[in-house]
């Protein structure tokens, strides 16, 4: 089964790679030229002294070089591609079978069904797991100087590091081996497991993420010479800390989520989407079960 | 070839089922099927589309759960999907899936991991006597190499019985002759069981010392073919002659006859000794071939059936 598996995921494993490359030398690219001017601008020891207040025209003038790396348009396009990848590894799975008609083929040697699945599902986990982690390594590192300035814990930062982008992935794939089996065809089986899957991570991220952890509040700190703000990369930080996620403001101050918060909140969403990708994986496993008793 | 049931003996059919039924939904697919096999024979599984052929077969492999009766093949009770009932049944699927992208290398490869008991020697000394290079991809193929291909991988599954579903319907009449020719060299000299279902009763005639008639969802006839030809006489009677005048059961009445003709052929179930006690001077006796058995049996079917291809598919 292990060869079978292989088999027919090889080409899928191939085009994983030829991703995880492709970004790689991006990274590798930017990421050094990065790395350079920051080490250059002696950006680590003001910001780790002075949270960047001593050194505004360094900052400013990395980010005016690099401030498109961060560019929110280009990575909000990019929050899909972990659904991508996961309803495209995911929907043929079973869908492929039934379309063709190899499932007669598969079903009937000396392997039950159910066995056959769940040997496909875990070596399959297994390689989006591996390719997951390799993809936010590869982000992480690229970004890390870039993070000294932003924090992690903002929009389009948070979602690309630590466990959520592999949670997204394996959510995206559970959905759409549960969709091909339900709807029979690959190409339906895709749309209809991304459409839920971008619904509920849009949703987890503004409904729900502000609100993990009680936000806290902070009165507005800024010094009158020194005009300060809350975006991205702002120098002097308003909450007086950089990466701090600020919310809102209400009469008291500013409402935000310290940046200290990045791994709980990470294990918090990660956790959601793994229950859900749970959730249809068991729901495929029963159902394909169940089949013979209800159709063949 | 050896096998573990060899020790169960002589006497426990290959097949076996007992008032085996399965319902879709309102809808039964296949009722009251009572059926036995034995082992070595080869039998011919024919009812039109939609008589519940592949209903029946799916249950024998394990893919389906039967709603009523029970399955066994060499004797053991056959439970769906488990290891167990799918080892005792290698299947050759209608229209000869095979992955697309695979090579027979490949494809047999899949076999050898999926199959404790997989003969690879069988495997590639078949594709060499068909030369057919196992570098071959799957999608390359001809309809007649698919099949033989779908076939090779039953055999060296190394499972007492086979069973075929609608193997030759997709291929052209040479190919038809070849891939029968070819299941029939398997056959001898093994004591494989085979279950092969067409709705062409034609293909099947010459190959077959076993039959099963399905027609609406019910099994119509069963039995030895040589057993069941020579139990039924095609009689001509005037037309005036009842049903209850006729020795034996009358199976069928045709109503096409010679314009003016005062006679009506009459297929009936009776074995010659009663024949020839009931025969009356003007009556005449004819031996039934198989496909008129067949068709006879078909035709007495009220139509239309349950059509379960639009339910399966």
């Amino acid at each position: 089964m292990i060869w079978v598996s292989w088999r027919q995921h090889r080409s899928q494993a191939i085009g994983c790679l030829a991703l995880l490359a492709a970004l790689a030398v991006y990274a590798i690219l930017v990421g050094s030229s990065m790395r350079t001017a920051f080490g250059n601008d002696a950006l680590t020891g003001c910001l780790a002294r002075s949270q960047g207040t001593g050194c505004p025209n360094a900052v400013t003038a990395f980010m005016n070089e690099f401030g498109s790396e961060v560019n929110i348009a280009f990575w909000s396009v990019t929050l899909i591609v972990p659904g991508l990848i996961g309803v495209l590894v995911g929907a043929p799975l079973i869908a492929r079978e039934l379309e063709y008609g190899t499932w007669r083929l598969a079903w009937s040697q000396t392997v039950p069904r159910v066995r056959w699945l769940t040997v496909k599902l875990a070596l399959v986990t297994g390689g989006l797991i591996v390719l997951g982690a390799a993809i936010t390594a590869v982000i992480t590192w690229y970004r890390a100087p870039m993070d000294q300035l932003t924090g992690h814990l903002q929009h389009n930062i948070y979602d690309f590091e630590g466990l959520v982008p592999t949670a997204y992935i394996l959510c995206a794939f559970g959905f759409a081996v549960l969709a091909g089996l339900l709807i029979r065809r690959s190409i339906p089986a895709m749309i209809a497991a991304f459409i839920p899957w971008l619904a509920i991570r849009l949703v987890v991220e503004f409904v729900f993420r502000p609100h993990f952890m009680t936000p806290l509040t902070v009165q507005v700190n800024c010094p009158p010479t020194n005009a300060c703000s809350t975006g991205i990369s702002s120098v002097p930080q308003a909450t007086g800390h950089i990466g701090d996620w600020v919310l809102g403001m209400n009469r008291n101050g500013f409402i935000y989520q310290p940046a200290d918060r990045f791994w709980p909140f990470q294990f918090i969403e990660a956790g959601i989407f793994v229950a859900l990708t749970a959730a249809a994986l068991g729901a495929t496993i029963w159902l394909l079960h169940r089949r013979a008793a209800w159709t063949a | 070839m050896e096998f573990i049931d060899d020790e169960a003996g002589g006497g426990v059919p290959a097949l076996r089922t007992s008032r085996l039924g399965r319902r879709y939904g309102r809808v039964w697919g296949l009722r009251d099927c009572t059926l036995e096999v034995p082992a070595g024979a080869v039998a011919a599984l024919v009812g039109p589309n939609g008589a519940g052929k592949t209903t029946l077969l799916e249950m024998i492999i394990g893919l389906l759960e039967p709603t009523d009766g029970q399955v066994s093949v060499f004797g053991e009770t056959s439970r769906a999907d488990t290891a167990q009932a799918l080892a005792r049944v290698g299947y050759v699927a209608q229209d000869h899936p095979l992955y697309r992208d695979f090579t027979i290398a490949d494809m047999f490869h899949l076999g050898r991991t999926m199959n404790p008991r997989w003969d690879q020697e069988l495997a590639a000394a078949r594709m060499d006597a068909l030369s057919i290079p196992l570098q071959r991809k799957v999608k390359s193929l001809s309809g007649g190499q698919r099949a033989q291909v779908s076939l090779t991988m039953a055999l060296a599954k190394r499972a007492p019985l086979l069973v075929l579903d609608e193997p030759v319907s997709s291929l052209d009449p040479v190919a038809r002759l070849e891939f029968m020719r070819d299941v029939m060299a398997s056959a001898a000299g093994t004591d494989l069981t085979f279950l092969i279902s067409s709705h062409v009763v034609s293909e099947l005639e010459r190959f077959c010392d076993w039959l099963i008639v399905l027609a609406g969802g019910r099994v119509q006839l069963a039995g030895p073919a040589g057993d069941l030809l020579a139990a039924h006489q095609l009689l001509t009677v005037p037309r005036s002659t009842a049903d209850a005048e006729l020795p034996g059961t009358a199976i069928y009445r045709t109503d096409n006859d010679s314009p003016g003709g005062q006679h009506h052929t009459v297929l009936v179930r009776a074995d010659p000794v009663q024949l020839t006690a009931q025969r009356r001077p003007g009556w005449q006796a004819d031996p039934v071939s198989f496909e008129q058995l067949v068709m006879a049996y078909l035709q007495r079917t009220p139509r239309p059936g349950p059509t379960m291809k639009a339910v399966t598919r």
